[in-house]
């Protein structure tokens, strides 16, 4: 610990590599970009929730002038794809299975024409029964989403570790609940967007606002029926992803397939409504029934679970986002006996996916507020049963994830005193309450194939300035920035001497990319790895120069010193000139790896998902109004443990969007679904927080340092947001009695509630 | 039918053909390439869009283009003055007013309406103000940091960074040095 101290440039406060760009409107986003012809693309979707395709006739959009091509599922190759399950084409395949659903696309010369063109396009349809609820769906006779999926089950867990059986009966309190969550749209203010381009030679470049550049590759490539590297995908400027631009849709495969037809540039560019249907996947949203049994102490004895996933039309990332709300909160706390069955059902809806939190967020919606009803069944402060169970450093769960560092414990501490909890609770005011709720998160993932790595390239260039390729990415959330601090504080040159490249699969080496809170920790030590590698050339060939051995020199601010000699130096810019300009010259250049110490869980999914954990606590203080049922977060705050904080700008970023977004699933997102079709698929009726929504929050990081993370960082992207609804469900009850077990928390439900209690 | 129309942005005349039912925001990205202005919503409620049209903030995805001749538009590129950045730029460089940076140039349009009517905003009145454009990465903390940073005056003349993005960073690591690591509580609100 006593080394974080000497950081110079890891834990200081630095803007962003990317900044400029940023605040003078001059960033280059994918809608933002024009090749030469470029066309523009629309797509024709499904504007029924289920339905055969009898027939599509597309003569009359083709001979519409400056239409330039028009395509359907005849233009591909009709293989399915998929991240876990290949269940989705890029064009409908004789069925369409949810409203929103890809069937035809046109491009045209511009938008006016290219709409006009999707209006000539006739479809016949003949509909079919549809099934919108997880649970209906599950039953025997309910219509089958995809033949040959039984009961509509695309996946189910049945996990028990100890017996809960035993630990119930040996447990003095047991409660018992069910809860449902929602799914909840990312709303990036950037919607999903693509720009292909397709060469003679049969390569496909395709630039797009993805936040997984290797993955989509794998997968547009996939859905093409082409190799890997007949797919060039660069990344533009992210604006916002959040999960939604993991690329588990269309859009950018349905760019490729029309670049090729139409021999042009294809940009498409999703409308909000599109992005709402079938852009970014929206959170999956689960019906939990919990019970769980706790000692007189708060220890708690047992968990069951029984999760309900709604898959949507299609799998995408549900299958592992179900999978994370099954297990992931067993790390949080000390648990011995456990069991989850959850199931992911499809239905005729939008297909669910990735969104921060991947699945925490809905199990912790259910898991944090039966913990908090058996604090109030047993008389003791929410804080103290949180405490009695916070994970400790050693900790393994019981479905073998290793804790490595975990500063739970002075979370709950710093949440106590930034709340002032002790005072609140002795002197509770009527109608004001307060709820708390602690949660886990991972540093990467090892669920993508035995691997939960990255690498990374750096080299120094001739004026001594070092540039760091990597195929991970920047979405906005600062991962530039902090890689850049890694590599500067590793080579020992200053942080405006190091470039970040932009993220393109044919000219850096694989990447996983962003997701899962791990590019800090992941990538991080593979950017530390290459640094290291290429400091050593440094000190190699400036050892020659100085006439020192490699032992007896230092790189500091940009320049090779030797030890206690420091008047004999040579910058690092003239270091990498000696080295190259010269017989048998190279330049400096290295590259670095890492795979994380993880283990990838078996068939009974017990393993360890992550070579590190990240935790927190969070805490509310609500006002409700009885007469209107209206909430009102008074003060909102959250601790953290992300390791060493590499950019305290960036790690506060973090949390305060995580928290906002939290509040936002809390208490007023919705999307509202009738028959599969949605109502509100826009920002007028699906409501965002807006500035004058967020509560005063304060925040806090643990002093915390990881030993396998780079200069002991570890994640914290998605610790912010996966607390946050039970933390404000937790207050409401404490502050008028009632709990409201369906999000959002609208003043609504409250009031009817309320009403329920009074008759009570 | 396409028209003749004369656009006045951040001080340069541009002459350009379109058809009357065109809209600011696609006469100002696609006709006249200054594509800093972003689309977000399509309908005037996210705020992405903003730019001044007489000095009054305009969501340009519900403004034709049209009617903006003979008037003076302001878009995020016209802000940087001299070769340094605006005060509201660089208090979001500093403040960290931005993360994914699409709603950004809509939020620093936004606040700069509003300062240049009334310098002197309390918080209340930028939460107010500011909450026309919404932004899904930040929680607006450091939004309304950064603006209130520049009322304060915060952010002196003198720092100003160039624009060029070299030089610049030098010096913002020097802005930052000495605060380094305290992680103490911070409230806002």
């Amino acid at each position: 610990m006593a080394e974080a101290e000497k950081f110079s440039v890891v834990g200081h406060r630095v803007t962003r590599v990317e900044g400029y760009e940023k605040v003078t409107g001059e960033a280059r986003y994918v809608g933002d970009l024009q090749l030469p012809g470029m066309l523009i693309g629309r797509i024709l979707r499904s504007p029924y929730p289920h339905a055969r395709i009898l027939n599509i006739d597309t003569s009359k959009a083709e001979k519409l002038r400056g239409v330039k091509a028009v395509v359907t599922a005849e233009d591909t190759v009709k293989r399915p794809w998929g991240a876990f399950f290949a269940d989705q084409y890029p064009l409908s395949v004789g069925k369409v299975r949810y409203v929103g659903e890809e069937v035809a696309a046109v491009a045209a010369l511009d938008p006016d024409v290219a709409e006009e063109a999707l209006n000539l396009i006739e479809v016949e349809y003949e509909e079919l029964p549809a099934v919108f609820d997880a649970e209906e769906a599950m039953q025997e006779g309910a219509p089958l989403v995809h033949e040959g999926k039984a009961r509509n089950i695309a996946m189910t867990i049945d996990v028990e570790r100890g017996s809960v059986e035993r630990a119930f009966a040996e447990s003095d309190v047991i409660v018992e609940d069910t809860f449902e969550s929602i799914p909840q749209w990312h709303c990036a203010i950037e919607t999903i967007g693509s720009v292909a381009d397709y060469a003679p030679n049969g390569k496909y470049t395709i630039h797009m606002n993805t936040q997984t550049l290797f993955s989509a590759r794998m997968r547009v490539a996939a859905a093409l029926g082409v190799r890997e590297t007949d797919v060039r995908i660069i990344q533009a400027a992210v604006g916002g992803g959040f999960g939604g631009k993991s690329c588990d849709d269309n859009n950018p495969i349905v760019a490729a397939i029309l670049a090729r037809k139409a021999r042009k540039p294809v940009k498409v560019i999703n409308s909000r409504e599109e992005e709402f249907l079938a852009g970014s996947r929206p959170r999956v949203n689960m019906k939990t029934w919990i019970r769980m049994g706790f000692k007189k102490d708060g220890q708690i004895r047992a968990k069951h679970l029984r999760i309900i996933a709604d898959n949507g039309a299609y799998s995408g990332k549900a299958p592992a986002i179900t999978g994370v709300a099954a297990l992931r909160h067993d790390t949080c706390y000390k648990y011995s006996d456990v069991k989850t069955q959850a199931y992911l059902v499809y239905t005729n809806k939008i297909p669910t996916g990735a969104f921060r939190g991947f699945g925490n967020p809905s199990a912790e919606w259910a898991v944090e507020q039966a913990i908090d009803e058996a604090a109030h069944e047993l008389g003791i402060d929410p804080l103290e049963i949180a405490r009695v169970n916070a994970a400790e450093p050693g900790y393994v769960s019981p479905h073998g994830n290793r804790v490595t560092s975990c500063e739970l414990k002075q979370c709950i501490d710093m949440a106590e005193k930034m709340m002032d909890w002790k005072q609140k609770r002795a002197a509770k005011k009527p109608k004001t309450g307060l709820g708390l709720a602690c949660t886990v998160h991972v540093s990467g993932k090892r669920h993508f194939g035995d691997y939960d790595g990255s690498s990374a390239t750096i080299k120094i260039n001739e004026d001594g300035k070092a540039l760091i390729l990597s195929g991970e990415g920047e979405v906005g959330q600062g991962a530039a920035t902090a890689l850049c601090q890694i590599a500067a504080e590793e080579l020992g040159i200053p942080m405006e001497d190091v470039e970040f490249s932009q993220a393109d699969t044919d000219l850096t080496t694989f990447c996983l990319g962003a997701f899962g809170s791990r590019l800090t920790y992941v990538a991080g030590n593979a950017v530390k790895d290459a640094a290291a590698k290429a400091k050593q050339q440094i000190l190699e060939m400036a050892s020659e120069m100085l006439e020192a051995s490699p032992d007896d020199l230092m790189v500091e601010g940009g320049k090779v010193y030797v030890k206690g000699a420091e008047a004999k130096a040579v910058t690092v810019a003239d270091v990498a000139r000696a080295r190259l300009f010269r017989r048998s010259g190279a330049p400096i250049v290295a590259s670095g790896s890492f795979d994380a110490d993880s283990v990838l869980p078996d068939e009974t999914r017990y393993g360890n998902e992550s070579g590190a954990y990240n935790f927190a606590c969070q805490a509310a203080e609500v006002e409700v109004d009885t007469e209107t049922g209206q909430v009102k977060v008074l003060k909102y705050v959250a601790a953290s443990d992300c390791g060493t904080v590499i950019n305290p700008i960036g790690a506060e970023g973090q949390v305060e969007g995580s928290v906002a977004q939290g509040l936002g699933y809390a208490l007023i997102e919705g999307l509202r679904m009738e028959e599969g079709r949605p109502i509100n698929p826009n920002f007028s009726d699906y409501r965002l927080p807006s500035m004058r929504d967020m509560p005063a929050l304060a925040h806090a990081f643990a002093k915390s340092y990881e030993p396998t993370g780079p200069f002991g960082a570890k994640g914290l992207g998605e610790l912010g947001m996966d607390p946050t609804a039970a933390v404000i469900s937790n207050a409401i009850f404490d502050a008028v009695g009632v709990r409201v077990r369906t999000l959002p928390i609208t003043p609504e439900k409250v009031l009817k509630a309320l009403t329920e209690k009074g008759k009570s | 039918m396409k028209k003749h129309v004369v656009l006045n942005v951040n001080g340069e005349e541009h002459d350009i053909e379109i058809e009357p039912n065109r809209l600011l925001l696609h006469a100002l990205r696609d006709d006249i390439g200054l594509t800093g202005t972003k689309e977000g919503c399509s309908i005037g409620v996210c705020g992405a869009c903003s730019v001044t049209v007489d000095g009054r903030l305009v969501s340009s995805c519900l403004t034709l283009a049209i009617a903006c001749q003979g008037k003076e538009i302001t878009t995020i590129e016209g802000l940087a003055k001299d070769g340094r950045l605006h005060p509201l730029q660089q208090a979001f460089l500093e403040y960290g007013g931005f993360q994914c940076g699409i709603c950004t140039p809509g939020q620093i349009m936004a606040a700069k309406a509003l300062l240049d009517g009334n310098p002197n905003p309390s918080e209340e009145e930028v939460k107010e103000w500011m909450s026309g454009n919404l932004c899904r990465c930040t929680g607006y903390y450091k939004i309304l940091e950064s603006v209130m940073a520049v009322v304060q005056n915060k952010v002196r003349t003198e720092d100003l960074l160039p624009r060029e993005r070299i030089e610049a960073r030098i010096q913002s690591l020097d802005v930052y040095k000495p605060e380094a690591r305290t992680h103490g509580s911070k409230s806002h609100g």
